[in-house]
């Protein structure tokens, strides 16, 4: 609801405050009421009805798909002539195109929602210890006595190599791309561009064809999971690339400028000024890097090869990882084994999702461990936080980030406080 | 002679900066600029004297901020620039070869029309960091974040926020967190875009205020679109003129009092009086 702010307040004191009243048409969600409703639902079921009786008693069609599209067309066909009896037709329209837009990001949010909660579904109820202490020695497809003694640590732990392995590799040859291609330029710049765009487009499997192609075909290496970091190397760095260029062209030249007249060199501009302004958009350009080679299966059979057996040596001998598992297990006949696949999918969101929050968390804080420990104690004692909001600054006390009274308790030595 | 923008900029050298300290001179001789190929600024010649401060007046695109860029050497910055003439602090050519840029840029400050604090830092690294970036020590941090801030007329509203961001300041604070920061490494020469045109009028009475403080260790040069500015802060001023399709050049430079009461040049005194521009 928009007010508006009160008028003038030299005349005497009126004896009523002023009514806010709404401005500006727009349905608002809060404004939702009784009626909106009424026509949504009226239109969802009258368009039901009618695509039912024309799409399967009169034309004889079938299929759920296309019924669904057709009911949605003529749900916003008659969503839209309904709403024109109530509003003016612009407002109808706008009305209409807002339905289209919130349906779109409940489609998205609805698939993202029914992944993970079918595969946590399906998957939480066969966790069980041995699952994160064991690995697959013993294991034999057809015996289903041993299915409760076996376990994926083995793949956790090579998911967690493979996968840390190719960002450590791949974050920092992409980052140093990035500066390339936005910081120093030059002739180089638009072939390296093109090369990076089109890595991107490049399957999955090609990536883990060639590291086995070059590397273990001619017996330059034997399987390992370093072999698989390389292919998912290949495979992460497009995307980071891509990603943290775009992060580092949204860092205001004028900082460049600045750091520059202040008689820095260009490295230093860029080592001291520009990432560390770019630091969580580049954080994030990791993240999605690190989602992208967690869930790769292809290239992984080419070159960690997989295995039953704990491997904690990532370059040497074959190792397992999560996918891989998890592709060994739902090609499996037994029901019981896919459900262990479950499991250990939702083992492996899981695992992205720690990294996820853990990537986020590490992004927001300063990077001062003094700082970090601040931030973990505000984290931990909610009663300080609300204590420091009333820090009577003007404008001081940025929402989201820890009040200075906290940030102050362990100051970094090396870094004095003034009085 | 004709400098390119870029080759001699990395030259790997053993001069140190230009040795001394304090209030520096600087003398442009005969500069012109080009923007590929582009003439945007001729013959300018222009001294300006030490512990003074010099306003650079006239309309929008007649090469102000071009001259006081090429001042610390930040117009080469810009791809296909290019300079002829020299500019000579202290008496040594601040383009010959041997010298790198970084060190120019040391001795002469900058300060830009917009403020640009470091959003990634503190207020106290913020002023600490021209030294962080030349790797230079110093003994009391503390002291010398105080005491450029206190230049700056910012030390009592920012004492205790010393760890927020440097964003956080109103932009009259940050513009002044710039001036900090510009000071906090010594410069010999302190050059200002326009730092007041995003401004209002009491921060502007503010930096003002620090200009006229810190004339006597820091030679001033500023470039403003604003008359009375120039002729409240200012000892010398240049008047820049660029006629249509023509690049900029010096019309009349002279002390303050000379330009806006007795101006030599008839565009001049219409430019001072407001009749254009």
């Amino acid at each position: 609801m928009t007010t508006l702010a009160p008028t003038s307040s030299s005349t005497a004191a009126p004896p009523l405050p002023p009514t806010p009243r709404r401005i500006g048409a727009p349905l608002r969600p809060r404004d939702f009421g009784w009626a909106d409703a009424g026509i949504l639902a009226a239109s969802l079921l009258s368009s039901f009805l009618l695509v039912w009786v024309v799409f399967y008693q009169v034309t004889l069609l079938s299929g759920i798909f296309g019924f669904l599209l057709c009911w949605y067309a003529a749900f916003l066909a008659l969503y839209w002539v309904v709403t024109t009896q109530v509003v003016d037709r612009q407002a109808a329209t706008d009305r209409t195109a807002t339905v289209v837009v919130v349906t779109g990001a409940f489609l998205v949010l609805g698939i993202v929602a029914f992944i993970v909660g079918w595969v946590t579904w399906k998957g939480v109820g066969h966790l069980h210890t041995n699952l994160f202490v064991k690995d697959m020695s013993h294991f034999v497809p057809a015996d289903r006595n041993v299915l409760h003694q076996i376990g994926v640590l083995h793949a956790i732990v090579g998911t967690v190599e493979q996968v840390g392995i190719a960002a450590a590799i791949g974050v920092p040859v992409a980052v140093t791309t990035a500066v390339f291609l936005n910081e120093v330029g030059g002739r180089g710049t638009r072939i390296v561009r093109t090369v990076v765009t089109a890595m991107s487009g490049l399957p999955s499997i090609v990536a883990g064809v060639f590291v086995y192609s070059i590397l273990v075909e001619t017996s330059v290496s034997r399987y390992s999971g370093f072999l698989a970091s390389l292919a998912l190397f290949i495979l992460i760095l497009p995307s980071v690339t891509r990603t943290t260029e775009e992060v580092l062209r949204i860092v205001p030249g004028g900082l460049r400028e600045a750091s520059l007249a202040l008689g820095a060199s260009e490295f230093r501009t860029v080592w001291s000024v520009v990432l560390p302004t770019a630091r969580s958009g580049m954080i994030t350009a990791s993240l999605l890097g690190i989602a992208i080679a967690v869930g790769e299966t292809a290239p992984l059979i080419f070159t960690s090869f997989g295995n039953n057996n704990m491997n904690v040596n990532p370059f040497h001998g074959a190792q397992a990882a999560l996918p891989l598992v998890l592709y060994d297990f739902v090609r499996q006949p037994q029901g019981a084994l896919i459900d262990l696949a479950y499991a250990t999918a939702f083992i492996l969101l899981a695992l992205v999702l720690i990294l996820f929050v853990l990537a986020r968390v590490l992004g927001r804080q300063r990077s001062t461990s003094g700082a970090l420990r601040a931030r973990l104690r505000s984290v931990l004692r909610p009663s300080a936080r609300s204590g420091g909001s009333e820090n009577p600054s003007p404008v001081g006390g940025r929402a989201g980030r820890p009040p200075l009274e906290i940030l102050t308790v362990s100051p970094n030595p090396k870094e004095p406080l003034l009085p | 002679m004709t400098l390119t923008a870029t080759n001699d900029r990395n030259t790997v050298s053993d001069v140190q900066p230009t040795p001394g300290t304090g209030a520096a001179g600087l003398v442009a001789r005969e500069v012109c600029a080009w923007f590929s190929g582009r003439l945007v600024l001729e013959g300018v010649t222009l001294a300006m004297p030490r512990s003074t401060v010099t306003a650079l007046i006239g309309p929008s695109g007649c090469g102000k901020s071009t001259f006081l860029r090429i001042l610390n050497r930040m117009h080469e910055l810009v791809p296909g620039a290019q300079l002829a003439g020299s500019v000579e602090l202290d008496g040594t050519d601040i383009y010959a070869g041997r010298l790198r840029a970084t060190d120019t840029r040391r001795n002469i400050g900058m300060v830009f029309q917009k403020p640009n604090p470091f959003p990634a830092m503190s207020i106290y690294d913020n002023v600490l960091s021209g030294l962080k970036f030349s790797r230079i020590s110093v003994s009391d941090r503390d002291a010398l974040v105080e005491v450029s801030l206190t230049k700056a007329g910012l030390w009592n509203e920012v004492k205790n926020r010393m760890r927020e961001l440097g964003g956080a300041l109103s932009g009259g604070q940050q513009q002044r967190l710039c001036i900090a920061r510009a000071l906090a490494v010594e410069p010999r020469v302190l050059l200002m875009d326009e730092p007041c045109s995003a401004l209002d009028p009491t921060s502007t009475a503010r930096i003002e205020q620090t200009i006229a403080d810190i004339a006597d260790e820091v030679t001033v040069v500023i470039v403003t679109h604003n008359m009375q500015q120039a002729q409240r802060v200012s000892d010398v001023c240049a008047f820049f003129l660029a006629a249509e399709n023509e690049p900029g050049r010096i019309i009349e430079a002279g002390p303050t009092d000379v330009i806006f009461g007795s101006p030599t040049d008839e565009r001049t005194s219409d430019y001072v009086h407001g009749r254009f521009g």
